[in-house]
């Protein structure tokens, strides 16, 4: 086997189990969104994902318009962990109308009461991995 | 300690002080948040039906087959990629308007212009779009809008993956730019026949233009040089002080006349040759 191969056999291995957990993540969180679309949420296709070390949460600037309503709903792929999402307004206000957390999937919902610019903090809360594999979809009505 | 260290440790003391299952802070200081934790390559752009049925909720009736501008054929590639990219996602956010007008023929149109223009940007992005161009056409023949309204967004979705795949990423924010600037411009029209501070509040974006301005200040030379794109890099700041400098700021009717002349020209430049 030419040194080529070898290296993209090498990649292959380290990168698909990566890019699998991640997609694995977000089926996770589109499960939970699952209840929500008979309830007439449409789930964007669109979605955010990545791996975060505990304690180490990611701050999502996302644009939302008064007069929708959205729910957030984000998963691991690791047992026994423990993810969590929070939303803040433009100020920095706590501005979630409904939250919940069940181990490795949470879920916030907001009913914008501006449109503009708003803060999705996503965080691995406990995790017994050193890096945790995390995925992120929402809805609107 | 370096800088990028002490950085690093912000976000855990900011976001991550409070202990295990307690409630989240009720405040936290948002011109805090250390660069690196924002996330704002990641922004999700809205699609289109997002802020057309806040519209229909508003109560103001919208005339969507005035909007609608009707495609006399299947819409032909020109120019180079980044413009096949842009004139793609304005011919998609064009689809959302047609489903609000319920407009059949024209999904069927839009949904074979998909293809049309996809087919100028590779076999690998034909090959992702061909099942999502057909599924809009079958939708618009059935008339089930809201699976008209998915195909679409799964459309646009599919169309990035292909180019995030073929390391043209670029091309991909490029589709969603067009889309954005024909919803913008669709919006301005709307909110222009029935003003009212609410639907003209939809206009106001920050975040979204700050992305653009982001990805078109990065652009490749090779894409800077088609001049629709300088064109859109001009637009965006002057839309900028347009739409509110904060959230809950009024935006007038003569803003919205101004941003929807803007976003007109710069259609104009994505869609003619």
């Amino acid at each position: 086997m030419t040194r080529f191969f070898k290296t993209l056999l090498i990649l292959a291995l380290t990168v698909l189990p990566a890019v699998a957990t991640v997609d694995d993540a977000l089926s996770y969180s589109l499960e939970a969104a699952q209840p929500y679309v008979k309830e007439g949420f449409t789930v964007r296709e669109d979605y955010w994902g990545g791996d975060m070390a505990v304690s180490q949460p990611k701050a999502i600037t996302q644009q939302m318009f008064k007069g929708n309503e959205y729910w957030f709903w984000a998963g691991t792929d690791v047992k026994g962990s423990r993810i969590s999402v929070h939303v803040y307004d433009s100020e920095g206000n706590l501005c979630e109308v409904e939250s919940w957390q069940k181990g490795q999937l949470s879920a916030s919902r907001v009913v914008p009461k501006r449109t503009g610019t708003y803060y999705v903090i996503v965080e691995i809360e406990k995790s017994s991995r050193e890096r945790t594999h995390w995925g992120m979809a929402y809805g609107f009505r | 300690m370096p800088d990028l260290m002490k950085l690093a440790l912000i976000p855990a003391l900011l976001l991550a002080s409070m202990p295990l299952n307690a409630a989240p802070p009720s405040k936290i200081d948002v011109s805090k948040l250390p660069q690196q934790t924002r996330v704002i390559g990641d922004v999700i752009v809205p699609v289109p039906s997002e802020i057309f049925g806040v519209l229909d909720k508003l109560n103001s009736k919208p005339r969507w087959a005035d909007v609608l501008r009707p495609m006399k054929t299947v819409a032909k590639p020109f120019g180079d990629q980044s413009q096949v990219a842009l004139y793609l996602g304005s011919v998609i956010a064009e689809g959302f308007v047609a489903v609000e007008a319920e407009d059949a023929d024209q999904v069927q149109k839009i949904g074979r212009s998909v293809l049309s223009l996809s087919e100028a940007l590779g076999s690998k992005v034909v090959k992702a779009v061909q099942k999502r161009a057909n599924a809009i056409i079958d939708a618009g023949d059935k008339k089930d809008w809201k699976l008209v309204r998915k195909e679409l967004d799964r459309a646009l979705s599919d169309v990035k993956e292909a180019m995030a795949q073929l390391g043209s990423e670029q091309l991909s924010q490029l589709v969603s730019l067009g889309g954005w600037l024909r919803g913008t411009e669709a919006l301005c029209e709307v909110v222009n026949a029935s003003y009212s501070r609410d639907g003209a509040d939809l206009l106001h974006q920050p975040v979204l233009l700050d992305y653009f301005g982001q990805q078109l200040d990065g652009m490749k030379v090779r894409f800077k040089k088609n001049p629709a794109i300088g064109k859109i890099q001009t637009g965006l700041n002057d839309i900028r002080p347009l739409i509110g400098a904060s959230d809950g700021a009024e935006i007038s009717a003569k803003s919205v006349r101004e941003v929807g002349a803007i976003t007109a020209g710069l259609v104009k430049a994505i869609q003619n040759r």
